[in-house]
Formats: C-alpha cells, structure tokens, sequence
C-alpha cells in the first residue's frame, strides 16, 4: 500500500509533497512527480498540501487514474 | 544522571514511548526515555499537532497536540528521566549483561532497551548546498532554542510551512529585521498566521529558490533565484534559519543486528526482538498480524513492559494488576 501521484500533477509539479514527505519517497520525473510506493509510510501529509489534489490512497485513487499506480511503481522498478 | 543505571531505556518519545514510560512507571521500573527532537511526541507532535485523530480508543475525536499532551501528562508521573534531542547511535552489552547505549551527545547505562522509534529518527531536512553544513554550528539554525541570540539582528528565514511563518511573526518583535522566502507564492500555513504574516513588517521574498551562502566565518549573505525569471538576488543577513520540515529514517538502528522486515523490527507476541533485553513496540514493529496503529501501539507498550519487568525481576509476575486496584498504593 502506498499513495500515488495521478494526472493532475502532469506539467503542474508544483512539489509542496516533496517538502512535507517525512520519508522523502517522492521523486521528480519528467513530467510529473512519483512516490516510492517501498519508502511510502502512508502519513498522508502529501495529499492536503497538494495544489491540484493529485495524490490518493491507492485504494481511493479514482477509476479513470488508476493506471497511476502502476506508473508509480514502474518509475521506482529498477 | 549518565552513569546510574535505569531498568528500561525507551529509545523514542512518540505515544508509544510515552505511554510505555508510563506503564513502565506504574510497574515501579526505573524509566528513561531518550528522544531525537527537542521534544516529546513524535509524528503527533511534529507532523500533524493541529489534525485530529478520531480511532483512538475512549476519545470519540482528539487534536494530536491534545493526545500528546495528555500522554505526557500521564508518562511524567512517575517521573522518568527525558532526554531530548540525543539521537541514539550504537549500544554495546556489558559483562553483566546490561547495557552502554551511546547516542550523539552521550552514555547512558540500561538493563534493557525498548525501541518505539516508529518511523526513525527526526531529522530536519537540511539545506542541499554543498558549504552549508560548515555553518551549521555557527549561524545556520534549524532548530530555533533561545529566541534571545536574534535580538536586533538581521534574520532570513527560508520555507513556507507552519514553523517557516511562525518563526517570522514571533521573530519579527525581535529581530531587527525578518525576511521570509518561500519558492511558491502561496504558504503552506494556517490561513490566519498567512493573514497576520501579510499585515506584518516581515519582508516576504516569493517565487524565490536559494541557490548560494556567501560569507567567511559566519554566513553574511544569501543569493535567491526567482523560479521564473531566473533573476538573482543577493539578501545580507545576521542569521539564517531553515524550516524545510522533517526526514526520518532508522538510521544506526539498522546496523544493530536485530532481525528486520522491510523497514520493522521483527518481534514475537511478548513484544522481544532477536536481542535478548531489547525489545521494540508501535509502528516500528513487525509480527504476524500486526496492523500499525496508535491503539494497537499502546496494547503493545503495554505487553513490552510487562515482559520486561519479567526479565529485569524474574520473580515479578507478568500479568499486571489492574491499575483500580493498585495505583494509590504505588510510589512515585
């Protein structure tokens, strides 16, 4: 279990979470920002300071984003 | 305090390490709890004081800062020794088989040792420029201790939370002049403290990055980046402050040789880890079934005690007596 960044941080990557991560799991890609779903403590201190409220539980991230969770994943996989 | 010997250790001042001094208290062991940060309450207190937690057993609804109140009220009573802002780093056994725990600042002698360190240690997230940590003893502060060392100085202060914005509006009576720089126009704090932090003398320098420390001895100036047009400005300063929140991690602890799950402790149902005389409790610890919880925390703070007031007097019984019937008869 993990949070995940979805759609609306693409081209926004406003980056409050990465201020509030107290795991500092949340990363910059290229077009948006990813959160590690290993170093993730599911704090949920990402998801108010989010600008554009990207960031869901993973089991709350709605149906439409939720390709998100896989692309989080990925971004980590090495 | 240093060289006396305590029967219980707790190696973290979060709830669990709170209410396990507590419980530790009311079963007449020797307690003493050792946090990393200058103070007591952990996630509670330094991530979320003004959230309110509604699955805490008997409070239909309670704001962090109040539990942790309450929990500190309840683990002073039977006044354990504190000690803040000592990160625990190596621990070494003894030949009669207590132990030396060392932290950055000091010894401490102990029987046993109880990790409720949740999620690590605290540290502040520190400023990521390459000569930055040469003034960290000098006028680089992360930690605001004595409000005094700024009278009538130049402060600049970097962040846009809640520590940032308040460290601004109660500096700003003090210091003789408060520059505020965040790399977004909009702060992350309290609407009100943004409203009086508006119609304050504190100069607010927005979209701006800080990108370089000029100084010798002591840093004398800041060069700030404005996000967008790249333009740089330098700001001279007295001292300079960073509110960049908090990182955890566990740090020394994983160098420990105790048997880990991921980032968890791995214990068995009376709460020992693979180390006889260390135990663990809360968040930190894994075991079948366990679920990470404030509540859960608490039944296992309680189990960890009592099977170290088991170890430490082989002749004290593991089942504790209810708290009704004994706690008047107790001495503090």
């Amino acid at each position: 279990m993990a949070h995940v960044i979805t759609s609306p941080c693409r081209n926004e990557k406003a980056a409050e979470c990465t201020e509030v991560c107290p795991v500092d799991a949340i990363q910059p890609g290229d077009d948006q920002y990813y959160i590690n779903p290993d170093r993730c403590i599911d704090c949920a201190a990402c998801v108010p300071v989010c600008p554009v409220n990207a960031i869901f539980f993973d089991e709350d991230v709605p149906e439409e984003e939720r390709d998100y969770i896989k692309k989080n994943e990925l971004f980590f996989a090495v | 305090m240093n060289g006396e010997l305590y029967d219980v250790t707790i190696v973290g001042g979060g709830p669990i390490g709170l209410f396990a001094s507590f419980y530790g208290g009311m079963r007449q062991l020797k307690v003493k709890i050792i946090e990393s940060l200058p103070q007591l309450g952990g996630q509670l207190a330094a991530l979320y004081p003004e959230k309110y937690i509604y699955d805490v057993a008997g409070f239909p609804k309670v704001k962090a800062q109040d539990l942790v109140d309450h929990l500190k009220e309840q683990a002073l009573y039977f006044k354990p020794a504190v000690v803040l802002g000592e990160t625990v780093q190596e621990f070494e056994r003894l030949d009669d088989g207590t132990f030396r725990l060392m932290t950055d600042k000091n010894i401490h002698y102990t029987k046993t040792i109880l990790i409720t360190a949740g999620i690590g240690s605290f540290q502040p997230r520190k400023l990521n420029l390459e000569n930055a940590a040469v003034y960290e003893e000098k006028n680089l502060h992360y930690f605001v201790q004595n409000v005094n060392r700024f009278q009538g100085k130049k402060v600049c202060i970097l962040g846009g939370g809640d520590s940032a914005v308040d460290w601004a509006l109660t500096l700003e009576s003090v210091a003789s002049h408060v520059t505020l720089v965040h790399r977004r126009n909009k702060f992350r704090a309290h609407e009100a403290s943004v409203e009086q932090l508006k119609n304050s003398r504190v100069e607010i320098l927005t979209p701006y990055t800080i990108t370089g420390l000029s100084g010798g001895e002591e840093i004398e100036a800041v060069t700030l980046e404005h996000t967008e047009t790249k333009e740089t400005i330098n700001v001279e300063l007295d001292e300079l402050i960073v509110n960049y929140g908090f990182v955890s991690s566990l740090g020394p602890l994983k160098k420990w040789g105790l048997n880990l799950h991921k980032n968890s402790i791995v214990t068995n149902a009376s709460m020992e880890t693979n180390i006889e005389g260390i135990y663990a409790a809360g968040d930190i610890v894994h075991y079948e079934g366990k679920v990470k919880l404030i509540v859960t925390g608490f039944g296992d703070a309680a189990t960890a005690i009592s099977s170290i007031k088991a170890y430490v007097d082989p002749d004290a019984r593991k089942q504790p007596q209810h708290s009704t019937s004994i706690f008047e008869k107790l001495t503090v």
